[in-house]
């Protein structure tokens, strides 16, 4: 039996759960190819225009399993966090992909709705694992596995890694590591824009070939993270805008971060609202640069590249006129 | 002999070349249409900048910014390979040192550049939208029949106020002709054009950001006074055009130049032949991936330079034979 999970939206947060729930069923998973060119156009093809890109992408990663696989696992999530919602495509997600795309295996789209509580979550788990096998404790125990590698996974992102850095060698991965005389950057955005490196334009990897660490709001532990959103007005209500609030307002008042970039898809409301929030925020209460920068399915690479060149230069800049005092005592020379 | 740096702007609509001495001193300036055609224009200037100066001059370095950077580098040699914003803010900086606010309008893209203390603060560049741009406003005259050069100066004759939507260029100018039929003088209409692009600037760049004078507008849009005088009506501060407005991002790239050479010792400048060889360039669509990059093959003379537009660098890191002739 082979199980297709899509690599697009949630795939990178939850990767080592789902794989490994499956893989411990015995059921063969397959993983649909990195995002390309293919998938983009055929994603854009068949989706519905008002959709972001990243869902767009999503549909072009079911076509890719499409006919390779017996099952597709596309979960209709409403809500992973008590009182707090995701962005509202995902709840229509599997219907979306059911109407949008035609001779589809079967897709195992089961619930997942955490909005009151997370009583019924072994409910669900036995509702996913009941396509492959019926014997409930087995379900149970590849659950209790599965969500062994997820922690351990997440742990591993606490400590500055990248779903990039997964799938290279070993020395590579050392050197993708923080370093402690560079510069830190905070990139945020949704984890399936910041880590898919297709359609981020591999901005991870062209700010370490500047020098720059990059580290994301999923480097923060809630410690860091959930503090400053006490002090907003009102609660923020979209999990994934509430850790990038949460990361931005942190990183403000640290000193070791330089800059923040925020990578927005075109057309997400959920950015669109928090975007704004952590500029106004950023620009009143702190002096670091803030960047946000826009994708989508027209966005060329160069002008991706000549902004981040340029933000680069200016965390350069500003850091060197820190470390330098002039005789003059104004107007040092950038050169 | 003297020497001389080059810098070399090759943008969306104009193409620049300028010519600074040791003294960072400014002996001679180019401006081109690029009509389309990067390479042929980067030719024709160096051509007519070789016939300009005399002889007496040797290049010490040469740098290339604006969009068409990468493929000007490759051809010319350049010492550095500059991003616009950069390039602009240590031009301003030569010119004003206490400048705080850079407004810069050009062909396809503007930017607001924010300066505190001698140093790059912030900055802002337009995202999906050109409607407040150099190329929207040439459109807008072709359409009227008026000389581009004419444009601003008509804006100053205004009397009226006639207020133009300029949240989009297709609605602006639709809003246009609208005022056109209504029978509103030219001057009137052309002024509140001025005035529409100024305000979606502010608007879309300059949301949330400190302007504070002194106030410098360069860019090649600069050289129009009827949007410097909307952007001083609408900031209430004066705003000034410095001498070489329209070549800002050549002059800040060959500043950067001379610092580059200074540090290296030498310059990768090809010489002036550039301009008399012949360059071809080929592309392809790579089958080995589905990502089908289209990879670009650079010529000069028949011989391969240059390769790019691969993710994977299968074809851009192969070693280019006869590099030397390049």
């Amino acid at each position: 039996m082979k199980i297709g999970i899509p690599r697009g939206l949630l795939y990178d947060h939850y990767q080592f759960l789902w794989k490994s729930f499956f893989e411990n069923l015995g059921a063969e998973v397959v993983i649909s190819q990195k995002t390309n060119k293919k998938i983009v156009d055929d994603g854009v093809a068949v989706t519905v225009d008002e959709a972001c890109l990243p869902v767009k992408v999503y549909h072009g990663h079911v076509m890719d399993l499409r006919d390779k696989v017996d099952f597709i696992f596309v979960p209709k999530i409403m809500s992973i966090h008590e009182k707090e919602y995701i962005c509202p495509k995902f709840c229509g997600l599997p219907e979306m992909i059911k109407t949008s795309i035609s001779n589809l295996p079967t897709i195992i789209d089961p619930t997942i709705d955490f909005i009151k509580n997370k009583k019924h979550l072994l409910e669900i788990v036995y509702e996913i694992g009941g396509y492959v096998t019926y014997d409930k404790r087995k379900i149970r125990l590849s659950f209790e596995e599965a969500l062994k590698s997820h922690q351990n996974y997440k742990n591993k992102m606490k400590q500055g890694f990248f779903p990039m850095d997964l799938d290279k060698k070993h020395e590579e991965k050392h050197e993708a590591k923080h370093k402690e005389d560079t510069q830190k950057i905070l990139l945020l955005g949704h984890p399936y824009n910041i880590y898919d490196e297709y359609l981020s334009m591999n901005i991870v990897e062209k700010l370490r070939k500047y020098g720059m660490t990059v580290i994301t709001q999923d480097h923060f532990s809630k410690d860091q993270i959930n503090p400053q959103m006490n002090e907003l007005q009102k609660k923020m209500f979209w999990t994934f805008g509430r850790k990038m609030l949460g990361a931005a307002l942190y990183a403000m008042e640290q000193e070791d971060i330089q800059g923040i970039i925020y990578l927005s898809s075109f057309g997400c409301g959920i950015d669109s609202v928090i975007a704004d929030i952590v500029e106004r925020r950023t620009r009143r209460n702190s002096k670091k640069p803030y960047i946000l920068l826009t994708m989508d399915e027209h966005t060329g690479e160069a002008g991706i590249d000549t902004r981040i060149e340029a933000f680069v230069d200016m965390i350069k800049w500003r850091v060197e006129n820190e470390n330098y005092v002039s005789t003059h005592g104004q107007y040092i020379s950038a050169r | 002999m003297k020497k001389c740096y080059l810098g070399v702007d090759i943008g969306s609509v104009s193409t620049n070349v300028i010519v600074m001495d040791e003294d960072e001193k400014i002996i001679d300036t180019l401006y081109i249409r690029t009509q389309g055609k990067p390479i042929e224009t980067i030719q024709k200037g160096l051509y007519k900048i070789k016939e300009r100066i005399n002889n007496e001059i040797k290049i010490a370095g040469i740098g290339t910014t604006g969009s068409g950077r990468q493929l000007g580098g490759i051809m010319v040699g350049a010492d550095v390979i500059k991003n616009e914003i950069t390039a602009h803010g240590v031009a301003a900086l030569h010119f004003v040192p206490n400048v705080q606010t850079i407004l810069e309008i050009g062909g396809q893209d503007s930017k607001i550049i924010l300066l505190r203390n001698g140093i790059l603060y912030d900055f802002a560049m337009n995202t999906v939208c050109a409607a407040g741009t150099g190329s929207f406003l040439d459109r807008q005259a072709e359409r009227m029949g008026i000389p581009i050069e004419e444009f601003g100066d008509l804006a100053l004759k205004s009397e009226a106020t006639v207020r133009i939507a300029g949240r989009c260029a297709v609605f602006a100018e639709s809003d246009m002709i609208h005022k056109q039929q209504m029978g509103h003088n030219q001057e009137d209409i052309i002024n509140g054009l001025c005035e529409a692009l100024v305000r979606n600037y502010l608007n879309n760049l300059g949301k949330g950001k400190e302007i504070k004078s002194p106030i410098i507008f360069q860019g090649g849009v600069a050289a129009n006074v009827g949007i410097k005088k909307a952007f001083e009506k609408i900031l209430g501060q004066e705003v000034i055009v410095p001498p070489y407005a329209s070549v800002m991002g050549a002059i800040g790239v060959a500043l950067l130049a001379k610092e580059e050479v200074r540090k290296s010792g030498r310059t990768n400048f090809k010489g002036f032949e550039v301009a008399n060889s012949s360059y071809q360039v080929k592309s392809f669509e790579c089958d080995h991936c589905p990502n089908m990059c289209e990879v670009v093959e650079f010529f000069r003379d028949k011989n391969m330079v240059a390769r790019w537009g691969d993710k994977c660098g299968r074809w851009s890191n192969v070693e280019v034979k006869n590099t030397k002739l390049a």
